[in-house]
């Protein structure tokens, strides 16, 4: 489900091309310029990216999943009803926080196709009891990635029974108990694992790649940074509610298709995403794509200023949003009328984010639809 | 790691360039024709590629019938061999044509034809979904309106058969026949045949025409098709489309002109272009396959596409890279479609970008 696209590595070769051959003083790299905007501080941004935003949102994910490693791990050496309940609470922290930090899948969790192993959904419960019931797991298995990660989680610890009581008989007198204890450990293991690889890598050498790639160009961090802001965007608004909406299906709606299924969390983590991608947006409190855009002249098709028109929409989608209910499954059902209004309006988002806002920063979105067969 | 790699590809592009610009000016005189910008040329004719890429098209046509059922294998081998008149509706003009795909191929493509397609047709017959050790029909997970009938190992023949024949008969065609033999010292290029040219002219025609693009490409990209689509769908980190409109262009007024150094040059570019196409459509598919990484289905058709690409470079006669090269490549695919690892698929992607020298665009392509 969860779709991944590698803007990992440059097309500089092609740039250069074109420019080494043409009159010199032409100038206008388009790896210097960017777009329209002047004398905008892109390094500046993206040191305050990397210090006030990824590495806080990596630093936060890795600790969020090494507490859901130690519940977990509290929980399958002596199952009780309270380390349930703190197991699932510590899953909830977790997946929260993941919405702030899919945002960044380039560089390390690029290589490492982070999203796809963390968030890949609807879980494929059949792959799920066929690796408690045959007591393996590889976890280097792409057929495996729709039966881990934190949707797997959600519904060892909230999905196999009606109520907690029942949940708890899986891991304790059910004839799997002992595999699905060690499938659920090995699953919270390897979340922590690779938060802490991907966060290694941050606090180590790529931070200085990221920051030395100050161009606009394909490979550039914020070449990067936007294509992957985009594509997460599109999956909070497709994958997050329009597809289990019906929206892609001529109002045929997959409630269970929602993240966070078991957990009923889906519409807390669609809000928390949403803000994730926002503060990904403005930098937080320091220099972001907002002060870059509205570094340029670029208007929206209103005529106000393209940056207020982003914001303002951001704060119109939240708003939509807010009118919703969890679990969004059910909402979907009783309420499809509020969940298509905000669907509406993350999608006249998408156009800012998508193509607005690269146009005037002069960055090129380079992942599309593939070839259709 | 990656910086490196970034700071090398400018470097050898810099190079690369600073060169070829010098090369243009000492052995590229200004020439003395007009090379136009489009690809209408007086007298140029290409129906007959265009007719067999149609057929290729029928052929593909047929096998997605193995979607819904049992199919036709036999149909499928006599629209190759274009016998007992396979071809049917808009397509029935093909039956007399006088063409066929068959004797266009590769011998080695004609064998490895046959068994593709025995195995898809095997596939269809069991009635059973796909899924891992068991061969059938599968959707994909994330639009189950996407259906692909793999084999017990996840092998979609369907696609390897549409790669493979980009290689076994377009790619083979240009680099064998018409940018070689078809335009050598022996074939006339005086006498000029109303609609045809000359025999040079056409041959060259031809080759343009199994690029599979329109006259005014890459302006206009309507109805293109094969490798007329997949150069435009590499472009960003392989420019292709230029790099062959250009010497395409080039060549043919070189041949109309007597050119023959000039037409000499473009035809190797093509020639050379055509294998470094396959590698970066191959890398196309890793990509691909990296965009549909969880769903099992959908990802091991894609995998199917990279691995005919792959395959595909076999029956270029004129490649350079080696057989055991190819096989390596090869062998870096798991047995079992369905136990890609993500380190399996990164092998292969950096096996191939190291071989075609596309590791700054491996990624993007």
């Amino acid at each position: 489900m969860r779709k991944l696209i590698y803007t990992a590595t440059v097309a500089v070769s092609a740039f250069v091309l074109i420019q080494s051959c043409s009159k010199s003083g032409s100038g206008n790299n388009p790896g210097n310029g960017g777009g329209n905007s002047t004398g905008f501080d892109r390094k500046g941004m993206l040191n305050n990216m990397s210090n006030n935003v990824i590495i806080p949102a990596y630093t936060a994910y890795q600790t969020a999943t090494t507490n859901l490693d130690a519940a977990i791990t509290a929980f399958t050496t002596a199952p009780d009803a309270a380390k349930l309940t703190a197991a699932q609470a510590a899953l909830k922290t977790a997946y929260l926080q993941w919405q702030s930090t899919s945002e960044f899948e380039f560089g390390p969790a690029g290589d490492a196709n982070l999203s796809s192993g963390v968030d890949t959904y609807p879980t494929n419960v059949g792959q799920i009891n066929t690796n408690i019931s045959s007591n393996t797991y590889n976890p280097d298995l792409l057929a495996n990635l729709s039966a881990k990660g934190l949707p797997a989680i959600d519904y060892l610890l909230f999905g196999i029974g009606a109520d907690n009581n029942t949940i708890l008989t899986q891991y304790t007198t059910d004839a799997a108990a002992a595999n699905r204890k060690t499938l659920l450990g090995k699953l919270s293991a390897e979340l922590k694992a690779n938060a802490a690889k991907i966060l290694t890598a941050w606090n180590g050498t790529y931070k200085s790649t990221f920051l030395n790639a100050t161009g606009t160009d394909v490979g550039s961090s914020a070449g990067q940074m936007v294509n992957q802001l985009v594509y997460d965007y599109e999956f909070l608004k497709n994958d997050e509610i329009g597809i289990p909406a019906g929206t892609q299906s001529m109002g045929t709606v997959f409630p269970e298709k929602v993240q966070a299924y078991y957990s009923k969390i889906s519409l807390q983590l669609l809000l928390a995403h949403l803000q994730g991608v926002l503060d990904v947006y403005t930098g937080k409190d320091g220099l972001g794509f907002d002060d870059y855009v509205a570094s340029t002249t670029a208007k929206y098709t209103d005529g106000t200023p393209l940056n207020d028109a982003i914001l303002k929409q951001f704060a119109t989608a939240k708003a939509k949003l807010q009118t919703l209910t969890d679990p969004l499954s059910d909402n979907i059902k009783t309420n499809p009328t509020a969940v298509t209004a905000a669907y509406a309006e993350l999608q006249k988002l998408t156009v800012m984010l998508k193509t607005d806002m690269p146009s005037a920063l002069g960055i090129l979105i380079t992942f599309g639809d593939t070839d259709g067969d | 790691m990656k910086k490196t790699f970034t700071v090398l590809s400018m470097l050898s592009a810099v190079l690369i360039l600073a060169s070829s610009c010098k090369d243009d000016k000492k052995s590229n005189p200004a020439p003395n024709y007009t090379v136009p910008t489009t690809y209408n040329f007086t007298n140029a004719d290409f129906s007959d590629a265009t007719t067999r890429l149609g057929m290729v098209t029928e052929m593909s046509n047929l096998m997605k019938t193995a979607l819904t059922g049992p199919l036709d294998g036999q149909t499928l081998k006599n629209m190759f061999s274009n016998t007992s008149s396979p071809f049917t509706g808009a397509a029935a003009a093909y039956n007399t044509s006088g063409l066929q795909l068959k004797d266009q191929t590769a011998t080695l493509f004609q064998t490895d034809a046959s068994n593709f397609i025995d195995s898809l047709v095997k596939v269809s017959k069991t009635g059973t979904p796909a899924s891992r050790g068991v061969a059938g029909v599968g959707a994909s997970s994330a639009s189950p309106a996407s259906k692909y009938a793999l084999t017990a190992t996840g092998v979609n023949y369907a696609q390897v058969f549409n790669k493979a024949i980009m290689g076994g008969l377009i790619t083979y065609q240009i680099v064998n026949n018409y940018m070689t033999a078809g335009i050598s010292s022996s074939v006339d290029n005086t006498n000029v045949v109303a609609g045809k040219g000359t025999a040079m002219e056409h041959n060259w025609d031809l080759a343009f025409g199994y690029w599979g693009v329109p006259v005014d490409f890459p302006t206009n990209k309507t109805g293109a098709k094969l490798w007329g689509s997949y150069s435009t769908q590499v472009d960003s980190g392989f420019k292709a489309n230029k790099t062959l409109i250009d010497a395409f262009l080039k060549g043919r007024a070189a041949i109309s002109n007597k050119d023959n150094a000039t037409r000499d040059a473009q035809a190797t570019i093509i020639l050379q272009t055509f294998e470094k196409l396959t590698a970066a459509a191959a890398l196309q598919e890793v990509k691909e396959v990296k965009e549909s990484i969880s769903d099992n289905i959908a990802r091991n058709s894609r995998l199917s596409e990279c691995y005919g690409f792959v395959y595909s470079l076999k029956y270029n006669p004129k490649r350079k890279i080696s057989d055991a090269e190819i096989d390596k490549i090869l062998g870096l695919f798991p047995k079992n479609f369905y136990d890609l690892t993500l380190d399996q698929l990164n092998a292969i992607r950096d096996e191939i970008a190291g071989q075609y020298g596309f590791e700054s665009v491996k990624d993007i392509l």
